[in-house]
């Protein structure tokens, strides 16, 4: 504690800066705070799958899907196939940089962004030919509802990783410096774990 | 508000901003800016809508209540760029270089310091408590209109759908907008300080959660200038009633993902100041109280608060969208609604008690001179509420028609939350036994609340049992029980907070003689309001009704004159802060004499709180022990209560 009670040593308060913090914990804040609001995400989603859970489990809903709707499981199969493979992406980027190699994290992450924009785009398509509106009935309520909340978290991490992206080319992140990159990546994995989720209960299940 | 010399350490040598020059005053953060990205947004969203609506064939392309429920989200978006919350994440996403030590926007020179986006968390947490004041009294005038309404029998003063929509928006402005938010302003102001740190973990995110606050509090409020009037569903706000309500409901629908919002950042904020910043020595058995406290509160909002967000949203995309989430004519099941909805808002009674908990254990032992008992029983106990607290939900649907076996389950659970409860009011007690009890205003307020909230404890108990329940259920037996489990406890250890920490908040000391006057009015006139409601209700007095039966109307008449008197209190509390913060008596650095850390700075605090880091070297409550110690600074001062030991 005694380096961290010398760093401020010149500075009485009306200073310009704060004297140095003291961490009490190894685990860097950002990531803690992107975990924590990864728990109070997938909460979000709870409520979305409780919403699913009492229109179909508890109000017993006599035909799941209801005659005559029909889910395009081969294409919705591709598309986690897609973001699945987005995952790997992302990740390698991140690997690439801890080596210091920035052709590779700056390939992983338009790769990853590419990857996740087709995601986006043939979930859009597919809601257009899907052949139900959200308001025909509670069961395409809960169909649009849970997969537009991921959608939705979809963007998001798009979002983020365009942020990131700007960034990587435009000369930021070192092998030592990188939670700008890592943690819009723990984000997109996240993402892509709640869309399997999504997908074997909506689709599957 | 005048904040007086309060800020003596002046950033006089901080880097002033570069003078605005030609239309570079419109472009720099503040409430001109506002004039322009507020219609931007307003713009952008709608023409987003309009495009959508048109390249799907949707007819008709506007449409007043999604055009509403759309602006709910852009104009708060737009008000927010515009004050500059969002400029350091708009810079670092286009991957310009961001300074991370900016402290510009850290610290209030003046006045004007508290109106805009700033990241010192002392300020943040006056920003907070003045706004959630201010909703307070705005909660409370509606109040006085509806229990004037009640004064007689039959309807006199509003009609019935402005009496439910001053119920709702009562409750809401209460809940939302002062009891939970207030809690996070204390917090922000006293948890730093309370462990050492220079700041909160994430300060820019601070400030916007800060800001996002307001935005929910005004949309709120703003809902009874819609046709149609406010919200009238109560705070629950029930579909399927809430689907077919005017357009008001939606502003509640929306206030609540704002402050939802706000609260949830907070509490991330809090989770990870608390985790990665303790001074060296505080591990988590030597923090005070109040940090576990809230602590347990900030895990509560950030798992429970999504629920409301989402139930909110599914009400709001039933009306506007037209899905069928709780529609039974179309396969929906509205009491799914209320299942997600309480699966947060039980949670959240002990979001609005918890961290009064924390108050009342600080001021309770500093105020008895004596070490709390049972400590670690204390903040274990608290966990115990946080983890029970998940499984009782059910309790307020006794009578909605839910899965009959659930009742009996959800009734013991509920009882179960007694035990946890109980260790507390217990150890509190044992605290306070055979202390050198000062009898000063916080101190009366936090006795206040041990007995008031006894009694709302009691009466939780009695409301528990299902039978009890289906009997009680919709009387004014609940609003007696509601009140005084978050008036007589949770508002009671606001006041006792907020006078506790007025000196450390503005450097001056308040009116004893005014805040015991304060009490003493609030307590009487508090008992007088609600008590009566239990009597009244056990024998049959519906709740959220604006007419009642004949022979309830002595009974209504004295609540009313009582809760009149219960309003006119607040206006010495409120006259005591101002006065005071303008010319109170200079307050020294530790007037209660007080070991826990944010006691050791000036007061208010230096722009960074502490000159240099202290070390904690012992327990934060070890009043009258001899030789006892909590922290000790680096230079050597040692920081102990000048006292001899008690008995
Ligand atoms: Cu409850």
């Amino acid at each position: 504690m005694s380096a961290h009670a010398e760093a401020h040593s010149n500075d009485h308060h009306g200073g310009e800066h704060p004297p140095a913090i003291y961490l009490s914990s190894r685990v860097p804040q950002t990531i803690l705070g992107m975990l924590l609001f990864i728990g109070s995400e997938m909460m979000l989603f709870g409520a979305f799958f409780a919403a699913l859970f009492f229109v179909r489990v508890v109000n017993e809903a006599p035909h799941w899907p209801p005659a005559g709707s029909h889910l395009p499981i081969f294409v919705a199969g591709m598309n986690t196939i897609v973001l699945v493979t987005s995952s790997f992406t992302m990740h390698w980027s991140l690997s690439s940089i801890k080596k210091n190699d920035r052709v590779g994290m700056q390939a992983g992450l338009v790769l990853t962004l590419l990857m996740g924009i087709t995601f986006v785009v043939t979930q859009a398509r597919e809601y257009s030919r899907i052949g139900f509106a959200p308001g025909d009935s509670a069961f395409a309520t809960t169909f649009f509802g849970l997969t537009g909340l991921h959608g939705l978290h979809v963007i998001i991490g798009l979002l983020l990783l365009a942020a990131a992206t700007a960034r990587a080319f435009r000369g930021h992140f070192s092998p030592e410096h990188h939670h700008g990159l890592e943690i819009p990546g723990i984000y997109w994995h996240f993402v892509d774990v709640m869309w399997i989720i999504v997908f074997i209960t909506v689709y599957i299940i | 508000m005048v904040v007086a010399d309060a800020q003596h350490h002046d950033v006089h040598q901080a880097p002033q901003h570069q003078g605005p020059s030609g239309l570079g005053w419109l472009m720099a953060p503040g409430y001109l800016r506002v004039l322009w990205t507020v219609p931007m947004m307003f713009g952008v969203g709608v023409g987003i809508m309009a495009l959508i609506r048109w390249l799907e064939g949707w007819g008709p392309i506007w449409q007043g209540s999604i055009v509403t429920t759309l602006s709910l989200i852009t104009i708060p978006l737009g008000f927010l760029g515009g004050i500059g919350a969002f400029d350091f994440w708009l810079r670092y996403a286009i991957g310009r270089p961001t300074e991370v030590d900016d402290h510009r926007s850290h610290g209030a020179k003046d006045w004007r310091g508290y109106f805009k986006v700033n990241t010192d968390h002392k300020v943040i947490g006056v920003q907070y408590v003045g706004t959630t004041v201010v909703f307070f009294l705005i909660g409370g005038l509606m109040a006085m209109i509806f229990r004037a309404e009640l004064a007689q029998p039959g309807t006199q003063l509003v009609d019935t759908q402005t009496f439910n929509g001053l119920i709702s928006v009562h409750a809401a402005l209460m809940i939302f907008l002062f009891i939970v938010p207030v809690f996070a302003g204390l917090g922000n102001y006293v948890i730093p300080l309370m462990i050492g740190a220079p700041d909160m973990a994430f300060p820019k995110l601070n400030a916007l959660s800060f800001w996002l606050l307001p935005m929910g509090g005004i949309m709120m409020t703003a809902s009874f200038l819609v046709p149609g009037g406010a919200f009238a569903t109560g705070w629950t706000s029930y579909p399927p009633l809430a689907d077919h309500q005017p357009l008001g409901q939606v502003f509640f629908n929306m206030g609540v993902q704002w402050a939802g919002a706000s609260s949830i950042m907070t509490a991330l904020n809090f989770l990870v100041t608390i985790i990665t910043m303790r001074a060296p020595g505080m591990t988590f058995w030597r923090m005070p109280l109040l940090v576990w406290a809230n602590f347990t509160t900030s895990l509560l909002v950030v798992f429970a608060t999504p629920f409301i967000a989402g139930a909110q949203f599914f009400v709001a995309f039933d009306r506007v969208m037209h899905t069928h989430f709780f529609d039974p004519a179309h396969g929906g099941y509205p009491i799914g609604y209320q299942h997600i909805f309480w699966f947060y808002s039980h949670p959240a009674v002990y979001i609005m008690i918890l961290p009064g908990f924390g108050i009342i254990s600080e001021i309770l032992s500093v105020m008895s001179r004596k070490p709390i008992f049972g400590y670690r029983l204390m903040a274990m106990s608290l966990m115990g509420i946080l983890v029970l607290g998940f499984s009782v939900w059910a309790h307020h649907m006794f009578v909605a028609g839910m899965a009959g076996w659930l009742r009996v389950p959800i009734m013991i659970s509920t009882m179960l939350i007694a035990v946890p409860t109980g260790i507390k009011v217990f150890s509190w007690l044992a605290t306070i036994w055979e202390g050198k009890i000062h009898f000063t205003t916080p101190m009366l307020f936090a006795l206040g609340f041990l007995s008031m909230f006894l009694i709302g404890g009691l009466s939780g108990i009695y409301l528990g049992s299902v039978a009890l329940d289906i009997h009680a259920s919709d009387t004014y037996f609940i609003v007696a029980h509601i009140h005084y489990v978050l008036f007589g406890g949770s508002v009671f250890t606001i006041f006792a907070g907020i006078y506790y920490w007025f000196p450390k908040m503005t450097g001056r000391m308040y009116n004893e003689r005014l805040g015991k006057l304060h009490f003493w009015l609030t307590f009487l006139a508090f008992n007088a309001t609600f008590f009566p409601m239990h009597w009244i209700g056990l024998h049959g007095m519906p709740r959220r009704v604006a007419d009642y039966a004949p022979e309830y109307g002595t009974w209504n008449l004295l609540i009313s004159i009582a809760s009149f008197a219960l309003g006119a209190s607040t206006l010495v509390f409120l006259y005591n802060m101002i006065n005071s913060w303008i010319r109170g008596p200079k307050a020294g650095a530790n007037p209660w004499n007080a070991l826990t850390l944010e006691w050791l700075v000036s007061s208010p605090p230096p722009l960074f709180n502490f000159d240099e880091i202290p070390t904690v070297v012992g327990h934060p409550y070890e009043y009258g022990v001899k030789g006892a110690r909590h922290a000790v600074l680096n230079g050597g001062a040692v920081h102990a209560p000048d006292e001899v030991a008690v008995h």
